[in-house]
């Protein structure tokens, strides 16, 4: 049984002619112990994605279960309830609270499950000696490195011992030293039996996850298992055999998206469930 | 929850302290607020303890007997004091009332005082006054002693306190002497101060002289008239049939014409705190608007704050604190900041009235009631203004909250 099932989830955003499609009718089931890598171009709602699977969206259309509850059902509360036990989230921009040092800053959701002062220090304290950052404890997110606020940040995901990991673009602010200890940290989680869903650009990333997963426009494009260790394919002819020509780079079209087989041809992709035409008009009637 | 609470008081103290000058400037309508109206409040109760000390001085079964007819609760009795006059004829039968024991008409001759010195006096009034004066109104005398009724028609006086500073420039002038209408008065006694109550109508007795009754009847050739007639009952308890009793023989004298008025001490207190109570409340009325300015003040600042932490609101949310952990969270915010104004504003209130005490003759009382009401109403201002700032942070959609940074 997946602990994540999106069937048909779409998001849109805006009114009118206003109105954008962030997520076009995305199927995906994630199991339990998965390292999934979410790649694609900026704007393909790799972000509107993680926002729905960690609850903080809610999809305009679809079904989405998570650990078999439908979340359309759940209340804002139950929402808030489900995010503080079960899932940690990650985000590029770290996401700390300026004015709390490291410690309250991974203590603050261990505050909303009413832990008393004390022990919530002592939980705090003991994962951010996990993600080895105990001997910053009394640091402000200011006076920290960028690899080291997102080492506090991972230690904040992990405190309530979630099941589930999503990190939008963990990496994204932080040079190869960084992005290295957080993604040696991530492994460590996954390693540990986690489920870790993370967004990156970087195809060099996709080394530490057991599967890609690419979008594009709001659909998923691709969906590829890969070992631990090794770069995923599609992600390598993206890095490595570039098929730019000058009108690409012109219009602005990356790598990536090149690299990727383009829409219609995914709808062959047995992995991708339930292609329809209809989604296809939408898009070209937009 | 407990420790949710006790983390959000941190917090909100956290963040007024960061935003100190902010946060005062906030807080000043709360502070102004409850230190004028715990002020007012208090400088009414003070006047109304010191009428009460007063009555309580010339003891609860003193009768005034005052022409002009007032009724209770009114303001009239402190307008008719000087209109229409008690004859002789009300006097004896005052005296002659069954239930009244002591009497003592009090009424004011006209005329100039030159002390033995030369110097002509102009501070204070001739008072003609019944010997019985000092019991009635429980006066004791400095040095000498007070007329008696064998000295009723002698050329003596007994002088206020300050009228026997003002008059000889000796610390006790008793023997010396003064001319008035044309009589030598000799000096018998020296009353001590007064405790005259603030809001008195009567006619500031440390400056008066008092000469005997009749003495004065006799320089006015029996023209001079009473403008109150002080009377006690035989007994302490007789004060009601008393008051009855004489209603009666006076209505009686002034063929039922009902032109006097017969005032119980505790109606007349009665009377004088109805007063202080209108304007108390009046004053405090207004003060107490500025409470509503200081809420309106708090809530502006909580709608900016709520604004300017959006992204923190949507970092608590995207970690799971549910609507109504950040509704409490910006609930107690609110109400820390009006908290503090007025416990800021009962320290002023305190400062305030040791100030009056110290510089003025008021005695403001801070009763613990006001104290509590005004912690009180600063926890309900906190609550009522506090709630719209809380309630638009809670909705917030953490998407949204996030993004703003």
């Amino acid at each position: 049984m997946p602990i994540i099932h999106l069937e048909d989830v779409s998001k849109l955003y805006g009114f009118g002619d206003a109105t954008t499609l962030a997520l076009d009718e995305v199927s995906l089931d994630i199991e339990e112990g998965e390292f999934v890598a979410v790649m694609g171009p900026s704007g393909c709602g790799k972000s509107t994605l993680m926002n729905v699977i960690g609850l903080l969206d809610r999809p305009t259309h679809g079904v989405f279960t998570l650990h078999d509850k439908s979340a359309a059902k759940l209340s804002p509360n139950q929402s808030a309830k489900i995010r503080r036990d079960t899932i940690g989230f990650i985000f590029q921009s770290y996401n700390l609270l300026p004015k709390y040092t490291a410690l309250e800053n991974v203590a603050l959701p261990l505050t909303y499950k009413g832990i008393p002062l004390t022990k919530r220090l002592k939980m705090a304290s003991n994962i951010l000696e996990r993600v080895g950052m105990q001997s910053r404890e009394y640091y402000l997110p200011s006076q920290l490195s960028g690899g080291q606020v997102q080492s506090v940040a991972i230690a904040r995901a992990l405190v309530n011992n979630p099941k589930l990991i999503i990190a939008d673009e963990p990496t994204g602010n932080l040079d190869s030293a960084g992005s290295r200890l957080v993604m040696e940290l991530l492994s460590e989680i996954h390693r540990m039996g986690n489920t870790i869903l993370f967004v990156t650009h970087n195809p060099e990333l996709t080394r530490y996850a057991t599967r890609v997963v690419y979008m594009h426009d709001g659909t998923i494009v691709q969906d590829e298992h890969t070992a631990i260790g090794q770069m995923a394919r599609t992600a390598r002819r993206a890095m490595f055999k570039p098929v730019m020509t000058e009108e690409d780079d012109l219009a602005g079209v990356s790598a990536l998206m090149k690299a990727l087989p383009s829409k219609s041809s995914k709808r062959k992709k047995s992995n991708v469930k339930k292609p329809k035409s209809t989604s296809m008009r939408r898009r070209t009637a937009k | 929850m407990k420790s949710l609470t006790h983390g959000n008081i941190k917090t909100a103290v956290g963040s007024l302290r960061t935003t100190k000058w902010r946060s005062f400037l906030t807080m000043l309508g709360i502070i102004i607020g409850v230190a004028s109206v715990i002020t007012i409040v208090s400088i009414g109760q003070g006047v109304k303890q010191q009428v009460g000390q007063q009555v309580k001085h010339f003891g609860q079964d003193l009768i005034t007997i005052r022409p002009g007819s007032a009724t209770s609760g009114g303001i009239g009795t402190l307008a008719n004091t000087s209109s229409g006059t008690l004859t002789s004829k009300d006097i004896t039968a005052v005296q002659n009332t069954a239930g009244v024991g002591e009497s003592a008409p009090l009424a004011l001759v006209a005329g100039m005082v030159t002390a033995s010195g030369g110097g002509i006096y102009r501070d204070g009034v001739v008072i003609a006054a019944g010997e019985d004066l000092p019991d009635m109104l429980n006066q004791s005398l400095a040095f000498g002693g007070f007329y008696t009724r064998d000295d009723t028609d002698s050329a003596l006086a007994v002088l206020g306190k300050h009228a026997a500073e003002a008059m000889f420039s000796e610390d006790v002038p008793l023997g010396q002497s003064f001319t008035f209408r044309g009589q030598q008065f000799i000096v018998r006694g020296i009353f001590n101060e007064f405790n005259v109550p603030t809001l008195s109508n009567d006619v500031n007795f440390d400056n008066a002289i008092f000469i005997p009754y009749g003495m004065a009847q006799q320089l006015t050739n029996g023209t001079s008239s009473a403008y109150q007639i002080l009377a006690k009952p035989s007994k302490p308890s007789g004060t009601d049939r008393a008051v009855t009793a004489l209603q009666a023989s006076l209505l009686r004298v002034h063929g039922d014409a009902h032109d006097f008025s017969v005032l119980k001490q505790n109606q007349t207190l009665a009377t004088t705190n109805d007063i202080l109570d209108l304007l108390t409340t009046l004053i405090a009325g207004v003060a107490a608007v500025s409470l509503l300015v200081g809420g309106i003040g708090i809530m502006n600042i909580m709608l900016v704050s709520v604004t300017e932490r959006m992204h923190e609101i949507g970092i608590r949310k995207a970690v799971g604190a549910t609507n109504r952990q950040i509704l409490s969270q910006f609930m107690t915010e609110a109400t820390v900041l009006s908290v503090t104004g007025g416990l800021i504003g009962i320290v002023l209130a305190y400062i305030g009235d040791l100030c009056l005490r110290l510089f003025t003759s008021l005695t403001p009382i801070i009763s613990w009631q006001i104290v509590v009401l005004a912690t009180g109403v600063s926890i309900a201002v906190g609550i009522i203004f506090g709630s719209a700032p809380a309630v638009k942070a809670a909705r917030k959609d953490p998407i949204s909250a996030l993004r703003n940074e």
